[in-house]
């Protein structure tokens, strides 16, 4: 091992950086040093990505400093910061599968002849060189697609080193890898700090990165809350620091369940990966799904809207047998699924908010196939009232919309619709903490007209107070329902991070 | 019914203006009733067709079979009314449910075969010319009956029928994208797909339908083409579906779907016809006019995609008012 020097390398002072609506990175400081491998922690929308973003050079500071080896430095661009020495590896890979490795290794930055032809000889030795270094066992001139995940990510990493980044950002780099592959990546880490560089480890599963980092910055709502060398790397330090002492934020939850059983679900699998899942959510309850992203929720949720064919089990609402072939038999049936990503598949573009509002009930305003468009614009322009809508958003295109109310108005798609189930899939991701109260203020007037509510979330804060239930997803089913009293937060986080859950805690 | 003039329109209705005012004032015979008139019929098949075409891509699609599939309705009609001895208003009949029925095909190939429209269509360019030419040997068929060319040349009222075709047909077209389900449904699966699946429309079948509307108003502007021709072959309507396309994007549909005024294709295919004829008194050679017809083509397209940056440079507080119709 080498001696790390006590200079750092990337030292950040003190940034900001807002987001309309959002102040995503608050006087964040951070110290990068050679030689050792830092660890960034911190829940969905801590701030971790846009610090990540703004070493990169994605995006700009709006205050504060970034300093390489003591001097101030402008990021400004993508390729300024690889030009500085600094190489990400996000979560998307920047590598084209239909290249070889070789090629992907050199990206962008190929070996040249005179003119301009690429120096195919020179590409493949130094790239097989690289890999050499990094003890990675593939061939040059292997088509990268036909590679594993866990190999691609490998190409991403000796492409850093053949750039000469002396910073390495890592964001969730084991998501999609199994225990070996994660194994192979650390190995190759620990090489690479003991050839000399810094590197910046982003992850959620706590168990690994008490394994593999020197020290722990840990993020909460834009700021730094426990800096390197402040916290024992250790996860329940970690965990405690990461969620907080307090509960920060005031959810305005209302209990509304009443006793008649809204939905049962009995034994329900399908095709996409949905196992043996059963449950009941009576009138006026929310039942909140827990659990890491790729769990299974958001399956779940499709397999009740009819998107994926059931394998097996069966569905009722109110007692009534549900045969759901496509999402018109589950509108149909009283069922609303407001999904995670509004943006692809949530809204038109196209329209105005009025025939947003609208486009799942279409079928109730035509007579022979004609629209009633006075009964349409009233009655939308009443839930827009009634959902208080920035004014107008009825006649305006919904592009001209605010993230909050663009979520009201799918939302208010599904109370045009008269859904008595409503999924709501992350419904407050990417909304102002005001918009974010307006959505939890209509979960609480939803439950009380007695519908009931399925919610997926990964703020388990926002879970934990709105649920009346929670029922932890993993591995595609359900492992546990539970009161959010018999849970905590640090279950949450958790079987969130290092999935294991801890079996028959009682009632406190 | 305000809503039919809407910013959508005001746009080609206004290079329609220029053009035409720049055309009455090159020429001295633009204004003639008889030039006028003659203009009429020379945009009737091209705007009737062009319905179709617009309906598809509003959905996202786009139709390149339809100039094939006019040469092979003629054939059918014509072989049937003058080879079969088929009566005539029977033929008629047919040669609709045909189109519908060819137009469904594409439609069903594309929504639910997943190939995608570019493709399906062009192998109906191909495809339909050749059916055409297995006809009668490949040669045209001419005469056909006395009482298929009025179909075109009638007057009522003083005024040629296909007039009253193209306001017929503008209108049920207009009625159908702004009053019903179906319509609504059209601009759905043209702006967001995926977001339409979820809100329980058949994307799948409202494709199908757009395309068995495309087929059914080319078997109108087939059924015409005959009329006007008293003939079928094998060669009719070259280029006719470029046309038709053109005629939508100078009206201002986006090719990316979902958004457009179908009245302003008929604006769209006016104001190409007008530029011809222009360049025609003023006895410009035909390649000449082809080029031109390419630059139009380029700006009306150029202008559509820059108009928010227009906009914004002009200094227009809402460039998104002028782009958020209602449904469109």
């Amino acid at each position: 091992m080498m001696h790390p020097s006590d200079e750092p390398l990337w030292d950040v002072v003190e940034v900001s950086k807002a987001y309309p609506g959002v102040l995503a990175n608050d006087r964040v400081s951070i110290r990068l040093m050679p030689g050792r491998i830092h660890g960034l922690l911190g829940e969905n929308g801590c701030g971790k990505s846009t610090l990540i973003r703004l070493l990169s050079g994605v995006d700009r500071p709006d205050s504060g400093e970034i300093r390489l080896r003591g001097q101030p430095v402008a990021l400004t661009s993508p390729t300024g910061a690889r030009e500085l020495g600094v190489s990400t590896v996000f979560q998307e890979f920047s590598i084209i599968p239909s290249l070889t490795v070789a090629e992907n290794v050199f990206l962008g930055r190929w070996p040249r002849r005179a003119l301009g032809l690429i120096d195919w000889e020179t590409m493949r030795r130094r790239s097989s060189e690289v890999l050499a270094e990094l003890d990675i066992e593939l061939d040059p001139d292997a088509i990268t697609s036909t590679l594993s995940v866990a190999q691609q990510q490998l190409i991403e990493i000796a492409k850093a080193v053949a750039a000469d980044a002396q910073l390495i950002i890592l964001d969730e780099p084991t998501t999609a890898l199994g225990l070996d592959e994660i194994a192979q990546l650390h190995a190759l880490l620990r090489r690479m700090r003991g050839k000399g560089h810094a590197i910046l480890y982003v992850s959620h599963r706590l168990d690994e990165v008490t394994a593999l980092v020197d020290e722990v910055t840990i993020m909460r709502g834009g700021r730094v809350v426990s800096a390197a060398g402040k916290t024992a790397v250790e996860v329940d330090a970690i965990v405690s620091a990461m969620i907080g002492g307090d509960v920060r934020e005031h959810y305005p939850k209302e209990r509304n369940t009443r006793p008649e059983t809204m939905l049962r679900v009995t034994a329900i699998s399908s095709a996409r990966g949905v196992r043996n899942v059963s449950f009941t959510l009576q009138a006026g309850e929310v039942l909140g799904l827990g659990g890491v992203l790729g769990s299974g929720r958001t399956e779940i949720a499709r397999a009740l809207f009819g998107l994926d064919p059931l394998t097996a089990g069966s569905i009722e609402i109110e007692d009534r047998h549900l045969r759901i072939s496509g999402p018109s038999d589950a509108i149909r049936a009283g069922l609303a699924l407001v999904t995670e990503n509004r943006k692809t598949d949530g809204l038109f573009f196209n329209f105005d908010g009025r025939a947003n509002i609208s486009s799942a009930s279409l079928p109730r305003y035509s007579t022979f196939g004609f629209l009633g468009l006075h009964r349409e614009d009233a009655e939308a322009a009443s839930l827009a009232r009634q959902l208080e809508l920035s004014r107008g958003a009825e006649d305006k295109s919904v592009r001209h919309l605010s993230g909050g109310n663009q979520q009201k108005i799918v939302i208010a798609r599904w109370l045009l619709s008269r859904a008595r189930v409503l999924i709501l899939d992350e419904p407050t991701q990417g909304i102002d903490i005001g918009a974010k109260l307006a959505v939890y203020r209509l979960i609480n007037r939803l439950t009380a007209e007695g519908c009931a509510i399925l919610l997926i979330s990964s703020d388990h804060d926002e879970l934990l107070a709105m649920s009346d239930r929670i029922a932890v997803v993993r591995h595609g089913t359900i492992t546990d329902i539970r009161a959010p009293r018999d849970l905590t937060h640090a279950d949450l986080v958790r079987a969130a991070t290092t999935e294991i859950m801890t079996e028959g805690r009682t009632a406190a | 019914m305000k809503r039919i003039f809407d910013a959508q329109l005001l746009g080609p209705l206004a290079a329609m203006g220029l053009v035409t005012l720049v055309v009455a004032l090159t020429t001295n015979r633009f204004l003639d009733p008889g030039n006028l008139s003659n203009l009429a019929l020379q945009v009737s098949i091209v705007s009737l067709i062009a319905i179709g075409a617009t309906v598809v891509i509003f959905t996202g699609g786009i139709d390149l079979s339809s100039g094939s599939m006019v040469a092979l309705l003629t054939m059918v009609l014509a072989t049937l009314v003058k080879n079969m001895g088929v009566p005539l208003w029977p033929t008629l009949v047919g040669v609709l449910l045909l189109g519908a029925l060819l137009g469904a095909l594409n439609g069903v190939l594309t929504a639910f075969l997943r190939i995608p429209s570019f493709i399906v269509t062009l192998a109906g360019l191909i495809a339909y010319r050749g059916l055409a030419l297995m006809f009668n040997a490949g040669s045209p068929i001419f005469s056909l009956d006395p009482n298929l060319e009025p179909v075109f040349y009638g007057r009522l009222l003083g005024i040629p029928l296909p007039f009253y075709y193209l306001v017929l047909f503008y209108g049920a077209a207009t009625v159908m994208m702004n009053n019903t389900r179906l319509g609504r449904e059209f601009y759905a699966v043209g702006g967001n797909p995926a977001a339409a699946k979820l809100s329980g429309i058949n994307v799948r079948r409202v494709q199908t339908w757009a395309f068995a509307i495309a087929g059914l108003m080319t078997a109108v502007g087939a059924i015409l083409m005959a009329a006007r021709l008293n003939s079928g072959s094998p060669n009719y309507g070259q280029t006719l579906e470029l046309q038709a396309i053109a005629a939508a994007v100078v009206g201002g549909a986006s090719l990316a779907g979902g958004r457009g005024n179908i009245l302003s294709t008929l604006v769209g295919a006016l104001t190409i016809v007008i530029v011809q004829n222009g360049l025609n008194l003023n006895a410009a050679p035909s390649a000449v006019q082809n080029v031109i017809l390419g630059l139009i083509i380029l700006v009306a397209v150029g202008f559509d995609m820059w108009r928010s940056e227009i906009a914004r440079a002009i200094g227009r507080r809402s460039a998104g008012k002028a782009e958020a119709g209602r449904g469109a």
